[in-house]
């Protein structure tokens, strides 16, 4: 337990010394940290406000209802939490160089296990704790909670069931390493996207959202009252579903009723730790191995574990074949492209947001999205334009936002040889706005397609994407250079820092600014189209001019910062 | 005509001076050997030199081009090979190589040439098709130099270069790099290892706290340079 608690004492007084440091930039980063991060959490606390208020009091859709709905939300964030842990603790718990050097100390693997889950929890899971604090302020506020129901919610509710994700996570990914030693990667990898994308389909098609609705609302004006029976069976095994359960419990007063459940998330998450404490005793050791024997015992660039695209004849052949381009674009081009292709956290990350996007897609397919009011046809299709603003932010700050930082320790070799740093940064933004861009138009014209095919439409929604897409592109280039991690080369830890929480903060903020501009001129397309009037693309110009000025004056800023701080030399 | 020039430059980190007032000059076809113990400023001049760092005041010419305003000519008359190897780790050494020769400019039939010329002056045909994650320090290093010297510079710049190398390799280092010279190369080398001077070098300067404490010729010929090394470094 000693060498437990001076790891663990060394860790919080280097944070603590990194946060509290006295440099001026220091002061300067955390103090608008403090600024975006507070914001952040302004922001979805008003929004959970509202939305409660509106589906309460405005929509009646009633306690039993909303707490469902709340079940489902619960459900996402418990899947979010577990696949960011899972993907993190991939780099901690196996990548890590703490680790090597934890490995050669005399502490056991289980306690470093331990130590490097709790690092684990905390680096991938603040911001959505944070997330999840602010929704829970908002929710509580509209039902007038006292401060303690806060903290119990938070510490005894939260917590654990943050934690049972984060367990599960980790413990499913060594279970996934020792298979993956006997089946090869490639097959678990095709496994694991289909039971993940299949568990989240069976959970939606099994609580089907619109028939509860209706059946709910069949006995409108009782929507208060329990209807425990409408639930699936297999529902209530699961963790979201005592979260919602408990919240509804004891916001009627019923505590003897939310107890249950209560304790069923602190046993389980009790469990479960002791759980991992005897898995880490017998397999994390194993799996590390394992790891490291992968990562050593490569053989030039074949091999089954490796990644799908390594052993293919293009890419031995790529740094070897003449091209069309200039030598030093071609080299830098070469090199990215064998980096990005040779690093399955890369590639693997790309091939789950594919799927992802597949899955929006799909869905967005099989939705009824004609309204009879022009407003709610305006914010249906704005729900689906902000959630196309917030794949192509999450996809820049994946894969943008860490460009700079992957330069790595053998940057050296570019700063030394003639060639302009500047050159180099405009290669960066160039590429990036060209890979984002064509994901960002293709997802703008399917949302389009599937509400009508309109030439005015799409047009409007091709340059709002155009600046959306140029804007995003040039913040993460930039605050990636600003806030470059050259020591670290795994680029999901650059992608979930501080900087990079910060970078994806502000997209939300423009893309917040940008949705409200574009309200105006889609508003009036769907009332014309109602109306079957003609529309005037005259009236989206002023819109579409403020934004490309917002846009261009943020693109503007952060390639001067990131110009700026690529050719800083004190890095 | 010098091929280096440190004129007067000094470099500080806030308040702490790593270098300080420092001049030199190395003529065409010499071998330099810059000393000093831990945190004198021998890696920060040579940072200077090659750009990684500018100058707080005066400057440094390569080639008799100024690094710092005409970057990209002083960065084509030098090869520099760093104190840490730092490689692409999913790139083999061939890669690695094109990529650098790429970097220089170097249409690629002539840089594919000049890799079969120059793999065999630090033996590294035997694992260059291997990635770099497979290397040890030694083949690291020996990549490294190889690409210091893959666009024929004028100027060599070397930060430790037999760290890491085993006997055989640091032998092979050395005969090339006193070959390279007769050849007009001219050598920059920082080192701690005062036999490796002794044998290579053509002039020393010691370094201590960034200023020049001692510049002398032929190392080799005027007596023991471990005890003056220890004696101006205490």
């Amino acid at each position: 337990m000693r060498e437990l608690l001076v790891v663990l004492n060394t860790r919080a007084q280097s944070f603590l010394k990194r946060v509290f440091e006295l440099r001026w930039q220091t002061v300067v980063q955390n103090i608008s940290s403090l600024l975006i991060f507070g914001g952040f959490a302004v922001a979805v606390f008003l929004v959970a406000r509202f939305a409660t208020d509106y589906l309460i009091t405005e929509a009646h859709i009633g306690l039993f209802l909303f707490h469902r709905f709340l079940s489902m939300l619960l459900y996402v964030f418990f899947v979010t939490v577990n696949v960011g842990n899972m993907i993190v603790a991939f780099s901690t718990l196996y990548k890590s160089q703490e680790v090597n050097f934890l490995m050669s100390l005399p502490i056991s693997h289980a306690k470093i296990f331990l130590i490097k889950f709790v690092d684990n929890f905390f680096y991938s899971s603040s911001t959505l704790t944070l997330l999840g604090l602010a929704m829970l302020l908002g929710y509580g506020s509209f039902f007038d909670l006292p401060w303690y129901y806060y903290f119990f919610v938070m510490f005894f509710i939260m917590l654990p069931f943050m934690l049972i994700a984060a367990i599960l996570a980790i413990t499913t990914l060594m279970l996934l390493i020792k298979l993956g030693t006997r089946i090869g990667f490639r097959l678990l990898l095709v496994l694991v996207l289909c039971v993940y994308s299949g568990g989240v389909y069976l959970y939606f098609n099994a609580t089907n959202p619109m028939s509860l609705v209706e059946d709910v609302m069949k006995l409108w004006p009782n929507v208060n009252e329990y209807m425990g029976y409408l639930d699936p069976p297999f529902v209530k095994v699961l963790p979201n579903h005592w979260v919602a359960e408990f919240l509804y419990w004891s916001l009627h007063g019923e505590y003897a009723r939310a107890l249950p459940y209560f304790s069923m998330l602190f046993l389980t998450m009790l469990g479960l730790i002791a759980l991992a404490g005897l898995m880490a005793r017998r397999f994390y050791y194993e799996s590390w191995l394992a790891i490291a024997d992968l990562q050593a015992g490569r053989p030039a660039i074949s091999g089954k574990t490796r990644s799908l695209f390594a052993s293919s004849s293009f890419l031995k052949a790529s740094f070897l074949k003449r091209s069309f381009l200039k030598p030093h674009w071609d080299v830098l081009v070469k090199r990215d492209l064998s980096l990005f292709l040779r690093e399955p956290s890369q590639w693997l990350h790309l091939l789950l947001m594919v799927v992802l996007l597949g899955m929006f897609l799909v869905s967005l397919a099989t939705l009824k999205l004609t309204f009879e009011q022009p407003a709610m046809q305006a914010t249906a299709f704005m729900i689906i334009f902000m959630f196309n603003g917030f794949l192509i932010a999450s996809i820049a700050l994946r894969f943008v936002f860490p460009t700079v930082s992957l330069e790595g320790d053998a940057f050296w070799c570019v700063r030394t040889s003639p060639t302009q740093l500047s050159k180099l940064y405009w290669y960066k933004v160039v590429t990036a706005l060209v890979g984002v861009g064509v994901v960002a138009e293709f997802l703008s014209f399917v949302s389009v397609f599937l509400f009508r095919q309109d030439a005015s439409l799409a047009l409007v929604s091709a340059i709002i994407i155009f600046f959306v897409t140029l804007t995003l592109t040039g913040l993460n280039v930039g605050a990636g250079s600003y806030f470059a991690m050259y020591k670290e080369r795994n680029p999901i830890r650059v992608a979930s820092s501080q900087g990079a929480s910060l970078t994806f903060l502000a997209s939300m903020l423009y893309l917040t600014v940008v949705v409200t501009l574009s309200l105006i001129p889609l508003n009036n397309y769907f009332t014309t189209w109602h109306a079957a009037d003609g529309f005037s693309i005259r009236w989206a110009l002023m819109p579409l001019a403020v934004i490309a000025i917002i846009s261009s004056v943020i693109f503007a800023f952060s390639t001067r910062v990131g110009l700026r701080a690529i050719r800083n030399d004190s890095r | 005509m010098s091929m280096i020039e440190i004129q007067h430059v000094t470099k500080k980190f806030g308040a702490f001076t790593a270098v300080d007032n420092l001049t030199l000059k190395i003529e065409a076809g010499e071998f330099f050997g810059f000393l000093g113990p831990n945190g004198a400023g021998k890696t920060t001049t040579i940072k200077m030199l090659t750009g990684l760092y500018e100058p707080t005041v005066g400057h440094c010419f390569v080639d008799g081009h100024d690094v710092h305003w005409t970057p990209l000519e002083a960065k084509r008359s030098f090869g520099y090979v760093p104190d840490q190897p730092y490689l692409y780790e999913k790139l083999t050494g061939r890669e690695f190589l094109h990529f650098v020769g790429g970097l220089f400019g170097i249409p690629y039939r002539d840089v594919k040439n000049r890799i079969d010329e120059i793999k065999d002056l630090f033996e590294i045909g035997s694992f260059m098709d291997k990635r770099a994650e497979e290397y040890s320090q030694g083949m690291r290093q020996r990549i490294v130099l190889t690409a210091g010297l893959l666009h024929d510079p004028k100027v060599l710049i070397i930060d430790e270069p037999i760290v890491g190398l085993d006997p055989r390799s640091a032998r092979l280092v050395k005969d090339t790099l006193k070959q390279k010279t007769k050849e007009g190369l001219t050598v920059f080398m920082s080192t701690h290892l005062l036999e490796i001077v002794e044998e290579l070098c053509d002039r020393i300067a010691i370094i201590k706290n960034g200023k020049i404490i001692h510049e002398d010729f032929a190392p080799s010929r005027n007596g023991n340079l471990e005890a003056l090394f220890l004696e101006l470094t205490k």
